[in-house]
This record gives C-alpha cells, sequence and structure tokens, in this order.
C-alpha cells in the first residue's frame, strides 16, 4: 500500500476497498470526500455492497452516509435486472448452437462472482468467433437491435480495425449491446492467442452463453484496462482484475498457469504493471516466489505511474482540473491510440477525425 | 428584490461571501447541498428566497456539491451565460445569465431524482400538521404548486412541493423543502392570496413559462430535519369557477395514482411497490376538484382532522 496517493481516494477509497474495515477510522468530514470520488470512480456500489454484508460495519457508518448507500445498492439492483434482461432477449434472439461468450460485467453477474456485487454496467459485452459474426449481427438485427452509429467512416473503423461492432441497442432498452469477435483491436500492439481463448471455453451452468477461462478472463481485464483504455477514471477496472486474482488465482500452479498464459497472449507485461499496481493499491494477494511477469523498461514505469496516479485514480476539486492531471489525461489519449493502430492507420485516423470536426456535420 | 431580510434568527451567514468563497451549506431536510457561485446576482436571489432556512458557512458532509458558474469562453463576453455543476458534471446547456436562479433549482432537483434512490421520490406536495402529512399528488398543470403554496400560508408545514419523499425504511415523509416553482397566473394569485408571500422575481419565458419562486415560511423550514406521518392522500384539481367536489378513491386506485406519478417506481421495483401500497391501504384517498382556495384548503383541513392516526403532542 502507498501511502502517499493524493486526496480522498488516496487516503480513503483505496484503503476501503483493501479493507472494508478501514471505515471505522472514518469521520463525516473523510467521508464527504470519499463519496464524491468513489461514485466518480462508479466504484460507490461495491463500497455500499460490501458494507452492507457486514450489519457491525454498517452500524459504524454516519447516518448521511448510509442513505447514499442505499442509494447506490438499490440503482445497482435495478441495472442488474436490466443485464437479466438483457441476456434473456439476447438468449432468445441469437441462433441456437453458436457458441457465445460473456464477457466482463455480463460474465461476473452470470457467474455470480461476488466482487461484482454493486458493479453497474453500460453494456453488455459478447464475444462470438470471427465467423460467426455477420451470422449473430443478422440476427440481433433480425430481432430489433439497431446500431448506434450510422457514419460510413464508422462503421468502416469498426469492422475492419476494432475488435468488436459499433454498439447495438433495442430502442428502449437501458442497455447497448458490444458485439466482440476479439479481445484487443485487431490493429493493436497486443493480440491475443484467439485459438487460445477459444479452447478454454468455459459453459455456464443453466444457460446457452460461455464464459472466458478464468486466466483469461484476468488476461481480459489487464488488456481492457491497460492497453485499450485512455486510463482516466478507470479505478473500477483495476477493481475488477483485483476481484478476479482473489477469487480465481491461488497458489503457484495458478500464478505459472496465469503467466504463461500471459505470454502466449502477449500480454505478459501489461500484466506486470496490473499486478504491480492491483498490489500496491489494493492489497492483492502476489505469489510466494514474488514472480511480477516481465518487467517493463523503468521510462515505460514512469509513465504508467503519470498515468495511474493522476488520470486513473479519482480526484474531485472544486478548483477544476489540475494541469498534471490534464497532462495525464492528454497522455493516456494519446497512448491508447499509439497502442491501438500502426502509425499509418493512427495518421490517417487522426486526419479524418481532425477532417470531420471542421466539416459541417450532414457532409 | 435588492433588500434582503437580515434579521434572520435561523442563519447569520453572510450569504454572498459564503457562496463565492467556501460555499453556503443549505438543509433541504433529505440532503444538505453546499453551493458556490461567483454570480451576484443569483447570490442576493437564494439570500431572500432562503432567508428562512438553517443555512451553514462549513458543515462536515453534504449530500451534493454544486455550482454554478459563468460560462466560458468569448460568448461570455457577448451573451453572458451561466452553468450549473455537481463534483464537475454538467448535466444541463448553459442557461442566460439571467436565468441563474431556475437552472440552480432544477439543477438541485435533477440531483435528488439522479441520487436519492434511498427515497421513493413520490411527484407530490407534502404539508402537515402535529406530524400528520396531506399528501398531494398531480400532473402538471392541475394547480397543485398553488394550493400547496396557499396552504402554507394558512398555516400548513411545508414539506415540499415537487417530491414526496417516502422513505421504505420507516414510512415516513421526510421534507425536501425549496422554494415552491409558481408558474404563470398562480404567481399573482399566491400575492393576492397571501400578503405574507416573499416572492422572488418572475422569470419569463423559461421552459415553463413564466416561473417565480416562493420562500418557504420559518414554521417549515425550522422544522426541516423532522419527518411526517402519511395520513391523506389528495389528488387536486382546479377547475376555473367549480364549488368544491370530493371523490373517494379506492386504495388500488390511489395505489397506482401515486406509482405511476413517481420518479424512480420502477426503479425501485419491490421497495417501491410496498412502500407506496402501505400510503395507499393507510390513509384515505380524494380526488378534490375546486375553484376556490380557501374552501379547498378549509376541506383538507377537515378530511386531515378526521383521518385515522394520532397526531403529536404539540
Amino acid at each position: 500500500m502507498s501511502p502517499d496517493l493524493p486526496g480522498p481516494a488516496g487516503r480513503h477509497l483505496l484503503p476501503l476497498l483493501t479493507d472494508i474495515g478501514h471505515l471505522r477510522q472514518m469521520t463525516l468530514a473523510d467521508w464527504d470526500g470519499t463519496l464524491r470520488v468513489a461514485r466518480q470512480a462508479r466504484l460507490l456500489g461495491v463500497i455500499a455492497h460490501r458494507i452492507d454484508a457486514e450489519p457491525a460495519l454498517l452500524a459504524a457508518v454516519p447516518g448521511a452516509v448510509r442513505g447514499h448507500l442505499r442509494s447506490s445498492i438499490n440503482f445497482a439492483a435495478h441495472r442488474r435486472q436490466m443485464v437479466d434482461i438483457e441476456l434473456a432477449d439476447l438468449e432468445a434472439a441469437l441462433p441456437a448452437g453458436m457458441t457465445v461468450v460473456l464477457l466482463k460485467g455480463a460474465a461476473y453477474i452470470a457467474q455470480g462472482l461476488d466482487f461484482a456485487c454493486g458493479r453497474m454496467p453500460n453494456d453488455v459485452d459478447l464475444l462470438v468467433a470471427r465467423r460467426d459474426l455477420d451470422a449473430a449481427e443478422r440476427a440481433l438485427a433480425a430481432a430489433g437491435w439497431e446500431a448506434d452509429k450510422t457514419d460510413a467512416y464508422e462503421q468502416r473503423y469498426y469492422r475492419e480495425w476494432s475488435h468488436e461492432l459499433p454498439p447495438m441497442r433495442v430502442p428502449g432498452h437501458a442497455l447497448e449491446v458490444d458485439l466482440h469477435h476479439t479481445i484487443a483491436p485487431v490493429t493493436s500492439r497486443t493480440r491475443a492467442d484467439d485459438d487460445l481463448l477459444e479452447q478454454g471455453l468455459q459453459a455456464l451452468a443453466g444457460s446457452r452463453f460461455h464464459v472466458l477461462a478464468p486466466a483469461d478472463q484476468v488476461i481480459h481485464a489487464v488488456i481492457h484496462l491497460f492497453q485499450d483504455s485512455e486510463m482516466s477514471g478507470r479505478l473500477r477496472d483495476l477493481v475488477d482484475i483485483d476481484g478476479l486474482i482473489r477469487r480465481h488465482i491461488h497458489g503457484e500452479a495458478d500464478w505459472r498457469a496465469l503467466h504463461e498464459r500471459a505470454r502466449r497472449h502477449r500480454a505478459d507485461g501489461l500484466l506486470w504493471f496490473a499486478l504491480h499496481y492491483c498490489h500496491r493499491w489494493l492489497g492483492t494477494p502476489l505469489p510466494d516466489s514474488g514472480e511480477h511477469g516481465r518487467r517493463p523498461s523503468p521510462p515505460a514505469r514512469m509513465l504508467m505511474d503519470l498515468l495511474m496516479r493522476h488520470a486513473c485514480l479519482p480526484l474531485v476539486s472544486d478548483a477544476g482540473e489540475a494541469p498534471i492531471r490534464r497532462l495525464a489525461r492528454g497522455v493516456g489519449q494519446l497512448r491508447y491510440h499509439w497502442l491501438r493502430m500502426p502509425p499509418a492507420l493512427l495518421a490517417r485516423h487522426l486526419c479524418h477525425k481532425g477532417l470531420s470536426r471542421l466539416l459541417p456535420r450532414g457532409e | 428584490m435588492s433588500v434582503l431580510p437580515s434579521s434572520n434568527p435561523a442563519s447569520p451567514v453572510p450569504v454572498a461571501a459564503a457562496l463565492r468563497s467556501g460555499g453556503l451549506w443549505i438543509d433541504y431536510g433529505a440532503c444538505v447541498a453546499r453551493v458556490r457561485t461567483p454570480i451576484a446576482a443569483l447570490a442576493d436571489q437564494l439570500g431572500l428566497l432562503y432567508h428562512a432556512y438553517p443555512l451553514a458557512q462549513q458543515r462536515d458532509f453534504a449530500d451534493y456539491h454544486v455550482s454554478v458558474d459563468y460560462g466560458r469562453g468569448l460568448r461570455r463576453h457577448l451573451r453572458p451565460t451561466c452553468r450549473f455543476a455537481i463534483d464537475g458534471v454538467e448535466p444541463f446547456e448553459p442557461f442566460p445569465v439571467d436565468n441563474a436562479l431556475p437552472m440552480f433549482e432544477w439543477g438541485v432537483n435533477w440531483c435528488f431524482a439522479q441520487r436519492g434512490n434511498q427515497f421513493v421520490l413520490l411527484h407530490a406536495g407534502v404539508l402537515a400538521r402535529a406530524g400528520r402529512a396531506v399528501v398531494m399528488a398531480a400532473t402538471p398543470g392541475s394547480g397543485k404548486s398553488t394550493l400547496t403554496a396557499a396552504m402554507m400560508a394558512r398555516g400548513f408545514r411545508l414539506l415540499s412541493d415537487e417530491f414526496g419523499v417516502l422513505d421504505p425504511a420507516t414510512g415516513e415523509l421526510r421534507a425536501m423543502l425549496k422554494p415552491v416553482a409558481l408558474k404563470n397566473r398562480s404567481i399573482d394569485v399566491i400575492r393576492e392570496f397571501s400578503a405574507d408571500a416573499v416572492i422572488g422575481p418572475v422569470f419569463r419565458g423559461t421552459r415553463k413559462g413564466d416561473v417565480a419562486h416562493l420562500a418557504p415560511d420559518l414554521a417549515s423550514a425550522a422544522t426541516v430535519t423532522q419527518n411526517a406521518r402519511p395520513a391523506l392522500v389528495i389528488f387536486p384539481r382546479f377547475i376555473d369557477g367549480s364549488g368544491l367536489e370530493l371523490k373517494p378513491q379506492p386504495p388500488e386506485q390511489a395505489f397506482s395514482r401515486l406509482a405511476f406519478n413517481s420518479f424512480n417506481y420502477a426503479l425501485l421495483g419491490q421497495v417501491s411497490f410496498d412502500a407506496v401500497a402501505d400510503v395507499a391501504a393507510g390513509c384515505p384517498a380524494y380526488e378534490l376538484r375546486y375553484g376556490r382556495l380557501d374552501e379547498a384548503i378549509r376541506c383538507i383541513a377537515d378530511l386531515l382532522a378526521d383521518a385515522p392516526g394520532e397526531p403529536d403532542v404539540a
């Protein structure tokens, strides 16, 4: 645990996520800032559930704070119901016999993982084999799902260079559906091994859906945060990784298997970062051998430290965004695009985006 | 508009200075907001409308940290705008700076409607006598706010005009005491009805027409943290020139009219079903058509006195 992290996130939110009993040391004034950053990071529901599970701790929370906890528990229950409804509709719409994998939030919910209680998914992420992508898309379109983005460039961008189709939604439904055919953009530096993913799939009992192998769930969450995001405000993704490791990875054999799999998915460098910050920020238990995987270079570690401290870690400031945070956010955006696309494609993409911002809409 | 009630025993707080610097903590009952704004005209208006509230310059905790700031960029000098923010989130497009007060009031409503899901948020006015509350639910345009304002002027304690805040844990109603937004004709109706009414400036041509805000009275503000028990449900409807007409509503009818006129009924599912069903089963309910305010208020006072349940000992 590093005690020098700034603001209520460093002083209270991370300690709470590490050990919910930390709240016994918190005053009402401590809660004031902590609720703000927890909500900004979309982690209030998770914290509320952990407190609610222990009546003695709940009783130690000031009354004014308990209302916020209850409110987010109620809201998360509603979101969860929306996920269940969406999954039931998808189950009916997708072709029987096609292997469909749940990713991220929907997968955690469907597996009943307790670390995901109180999580508030915005969308349902599905993975199908590339050979099944067109059939899956046709089936969803026939059942009423519509693509949000109709712009020809966006369609082409998603289809040729991304790892998912443009988000789809049934008009009136609360949640979007993201249909993936792999877990990292096809143009990006790190490409997961699709065959390995497919071999590891596990059927969900009592459901038509599958989930990734436990180690692949960890690696997907790692790729999602450390390669496929701009890092800003994404502490929740680190909490996901922490929860998956605590749940799935026990003992030296599990750790060795995780590292081996990360190497084969070419994500061993990213895994080092994930384990480093999970351990330091959230107290995630690491193997006795102390092996973290492939250690990145010192400059890469300095860069990541900037991103984690000043972009990933939530901060609510009445004075607006501090220069260091604006810098970190900008660096996070640059890095995201750099990792996602080869230079020629990146240049082309930025040209298109720049021009389309200058030209009036509807061109 | 310029003269503020300076002799407020509840809050010897320099309102404008607090709003400009560390913030002004306003206790609405069901929530506390910490408000900051550099806009002097808004500070004047808040000083007038919130004169009776328990205000503070510093508290350990606020449920919502909000601000109303000037708009950004060069346009600020051509056509000044203002923007409402909570923790860096701006839920609305900027308003003209002259409409800062309606924007602030809608902003606080937005925060509460988004984040107050520990409560069932009925779309209802709530007033009380001796701890027993009448819940007045109605669709917009039925004169609910006018009747609410008039009842406060005749000595009812006002808990809320917009949100009926039902606590599912206790079955009690919390106050969400805000200035009553009077619209169009009802502004003059209330001016004539009560010489003591403290009413802010009229904002013409907002998305809800002309709007002016009525300040809650001292008795309502002083008891803002006290809950009330639901005792009576009224569905009011103003009809110009109409006599008094009272139509009892069976509980299942009252239930559906309360539930389906709520901000978060569907979101709360079972929680709100049980809480609203308890109100519908425990309180007599009437549809009340009226043409004269005093007649309606007398009728409601009598119904409340006759409704089951013990009044609080004063």
